[in-house]
């Protein structure tokens, strides 16, 4: 980089154009924003309140683009009741005509000055009608986009508005990092974490987390709330001042058909940045995790799983119906004399595949569990399939499918899943995949 | 108000390097704008995807953009353009002005940004009509600029909503017993007024000043403006190289895309082009050099001069009926105040 001081504005030559620094003064910004917390509070909410709550109380967030979808709708209804209410707030929600339209509000907010977060929630169809946009930020180099994907099936048969992570899942390769969350305090938690990933020099990549609608996004449920100023700090330490130019402070060029010389070159930069996803992402949870006294986010949680690793049928899923396998996970070990642990996903993309492969090849079985409708074998299965591929001698992979469209899985369900494992632990592989439900293999 | 002459000195931010077809009336009227753009505030363009935008962004030529040989060291001569999606250049350009706006009213940014929306007719009346009508529904502060050829150039000169009734488009082949467009075009300058556009204009750099002093004025817009510029398209349009400012002259004139201001409050003015058919030029002389237009036209070998095809001539009084409600439409705008 070289750096001109003619001006008031020194200009410095970045590999993506020119930046013309002190043009923007962010400070302002900060000093005007209006703590919703100035102490930790207790409060009921679903989990849509709770990421909306969490945009709310970051001081980078100064416009909410948003569309009602369902089961996302909330999330803009109180964006827009906090604003609303609060005397001389500066910040503004932005109600667009359509989906596609947010995506392209969303894009051109963030080009516009990289070192504010951008964000909106949607869902489904909603998530679907953004694809194209989002397609392009997903190489965009734009972490600070935030699109907080609230999971239901995409349009298809028969139309359901439940949790099923089918939207999120036809997105694994729009170059977003995808977080999933189960609980409205992690979904909080995630919210205020992601853009630390998103934003970091090594990254800048946007984000999407998302939890199951219905399941989390209208249910209620204790969730602490930590002051903003405490926010501010913790995301002060992680969100530096981001070395490219953006439209306003920049002389630029930026757009999805916009190259550099070597557009090869170009791609493999967004892979090796995506890539990057999994040394920063812990290092932040760890961070949330000292600070904030949760866990922070992580590429997985795990069930039961004992020092040593040897597990003989080890779980894997994701969303809040792991929550039942948790609850039933002991007492199933107990009476069938077998040790079963479990793995619940967290980060989808980049899917973690060597921290995965590390916890599960002592497993003797692999129990896959798929929420989402998926051309072959199902999208969790594929990645835990391509994580253990080089081991000596990889677990035994079955894979299921339950909970399509959004239903609850059952005890019963989760037993009858158990059993299929159970079965390939004793040499009798299932079919390549079952699906099940109400405790039945369909 | 800048003279005409000012301006001409002024440095556009529309740089060589560019694949436009030459003389495309598009690079024209993007050296115009980024004269009239150079006037001491910061200028971001965004540009939905667009035969403008392949032929300037588009790896692997040089990014025909910028204002001068390097980067200027003046901030206020600073030059930004984001590129997205066909529809999404108004939406983009309201989202940057926004920006702008917000981090003003905080006191973070200091200096002035105008905001410029570039789109083809397909991006802007066609994908994107939807995305227009809201920004401009919303009284975003930003200035569309629309280049209409009339076609889908960047994909191979398809037919476009803003395609002149029985021209040949690659979809709307002249063979058959209907040839040519069937449609009418749709009526985007009435819906922009109705849609609560400040100003909204259709003029090109054939009429140089006054396309100058209109785009002077957009930017000076509290709301929205929308510039639609008629854009004769060499390879679309199918005429010889040379004619570009001819046809854009001819077709204002001869009822076309006459040349139309209108501002909210005012009310609006068809300049350079009689109501009255006997006084505008013919139709033939405009739609003769074109060869979209070469199954309803020939040209007498002997005495050069353009007449109908024998059997066509229904579709040149269906063609000349819509240019005359063409003209009489945008005189009625004209008397429209709000």
């Amino acid at each position: 980089m070289s750096t001109s001081e003619v001006t008031a504005h020194p200009r410095t030559t970045t590999p993506s154009g020119d930046k013309y620094e002190g043009v923007i003064d962010l400070e302002p910004v900060k000093r005007a924003h209006q703590p919703l917390y100035t102490e930790r509070a207790d409060v009921t909410a679903d989990g849509n309140a709770a990421a909306a709550l969490a945009v709310l109380q970051m001081w980078r967030c100064v416009v909410y683009a948003g569309f009602p979808i369902t089961p996302s709708t909330k999330w803009i209804e109180m964006i827009s009741a906090h604003v609303a209410a609060q005397a001389g707030c500066k910040k503004r929600v932005k109600l667009m005509e359509a989906e596609h339209a947010v995506a392209d509000y969303l894009a051109a907010s963030a080009a516009s000055c990289r070192d504010l977060v951008f964000p909106t929630a949607t869902s489904s169809v909603g998530l679907d009608h953004m694809y194209e946009t989002v397609k392009s930020l997903g190489a965009s180099g734009l972490g600070n986009v935030m699109i907080i994907n609230v999971y239901r099936a995409s349009a298809n048969y028969p139309l359901c508005i439940e949790g099923d992570p089918s939207d999120t899942l036809g997105q694994r390769d729009s170059g977003f990092i995808q977080i999933s969350c189960r609980g409205k305090q992690q979904i909080y938690d995630t919210v205020l974490q992601i853009p630390c990933v998103g934003m970091h020099h090594d990254v800048l990549t946007p984000t999407m987390p998302g939890f199951y609608g219905i399941k989390d996004s209208h249910r209620n449920a204790r969730l602490v709330c930590e002051p903003d100023a405490a926010i501010h700090a913790f995301q002060d330490r992680w969100i530096k001042p981001c070395p490219l130019p953006g439209l306003i402070n920049g002389d630029t060029a930026m757009g999805n058909c916009v190259t550099s010389r070597f557009f090869q070159g170009f791609k493999v930069g967004q892979k090796r940045r995506f890539e990057k996803v999994l040394d920063v992402l812990p290092q932040v949870g760890a961070d949330f995790e000292r600070t904030f006294g949760r866990p922070g986010i992580s590429y997985f949680e795990t069930a039961g799983w004992p020092e040593t690793g040897n597990v003989d049928l080890a779980v894997v899923g994701m969303g809040p119906d792991f929550g039942t396998f948790e609850e039933i996970r002991e007492g199933y070990a107990k009476t069938h004399g077998i040790k079963v642990a479990g793995l619940c996903i967290r980060l989808l993309s980049p899917f973690p595949r060597e921290a995965v492969r590390e916890k599960l090849r002592r497993a003797r079985v692999v129990l896959v569990v798929n929420q989402a409708h998926h051309q072959g074998r199902g999208h969790l299965t594929l990645d835990v399939a391509d994580a253990l591929i080089n081991l000596p001698s990889p677990p035994a992979v079955v894979s299921t499918f339950c909970g399509m469209g959004g239903a609850d899985v059952s005890e019963s369900t989760w037993e009858a899943m158990l059993d299929n494992g159970r079965r390939a632990l004793a040499g009798d592989m299932p079919p390549p995949y079952q699906i099940f439900h109400e405790g039945a293999a369909l | 108000m800048s003279t005409y002459k000012e301006i001409a000195t002024r440095e556009s931010c529309f740089r060589p390097g560019s694949t436009l077809c030459p003389g495309c009336m598009e690079a024209m009227a993007f050296q115009n704008l980024g004269r009239v753009t150079d006037n001491g505030k910061k200028t971001i363009f965004t540009i939905g995807t667009s035969c403008a935008e392949v032929s300037t962004l588009f790896f692997p030529n040089v990014v025909a953009w910028g204002r001068g040989e390097e980067p200027p060291d003046e901030y206020t001569k600073s030059f930004s353009i984001l590129h997205n999606v066909f529809e999404s250049a108004a939406s983009c350009a309201e989202a940057v002005r926004d920006v702008a706006d917000i981090l003003t009213d905080h006191g973070a940014l200091k200096q002035p940004v105008q905001v410029v929306a570039n789109s083809g007719d397909g991006g802007a009346i066609a994908i994107g009509l939807r995305a227009l009508l809201h920004t401009i529904n919303r009284r975003a502060n930003i200035t569309v600029v629309v280049l209409v050829n009339e076609v889908f150039a960047n994909t191979g000169f398809q037919y476009s909503p803003a395609a002149t009734p029985l021209t040949d488009t690659s979809t709307t082949p002249a063979v058959g017993p209907g040839p040519g467009n069937p449609y009418m075009p749709i009526d985007y300058v009435h819906l922009c007024i109705a849609a609560g556009a400040d100003l909204v204009a259709q003029v090109s750099p054939a009429h140089g000043r006054l396309f100058q002093k209109t785009v002077e004025d957009a930017l000076e817009c509290k709301g929205t403006a929308v510039i639609f510029v008629p854009a004769p398209c060499i390879s679309g349009w199918k005429f010889e190289d040379g004619r570009t400012m001819e046809l854009a002259l001819l077709g204002a004139r001869a009822g076309v895309f006459p040349t139309f201001v209108w501002k909210r409050g005012q009310g609006g003015k068809v300049t350079d082009c009689q109501r009255e058919a006997e006084k505008r030029p013919k139709l033939e002389e405009f739609m003769g050099p074109q060869r979209r237009y070469a199954h309803l036209l020939e040209r007498d070998k002997a005495t050069g001069e353009v007449r109908p095809r024998a059997g066509r001539e229904p579709q040149i009084q269906q063609f000349k009926d819509w240019v005359q409600a063409n003209v009489d439409r945008l005189y009625a705008l004209a008397e429209l105040k709000n």
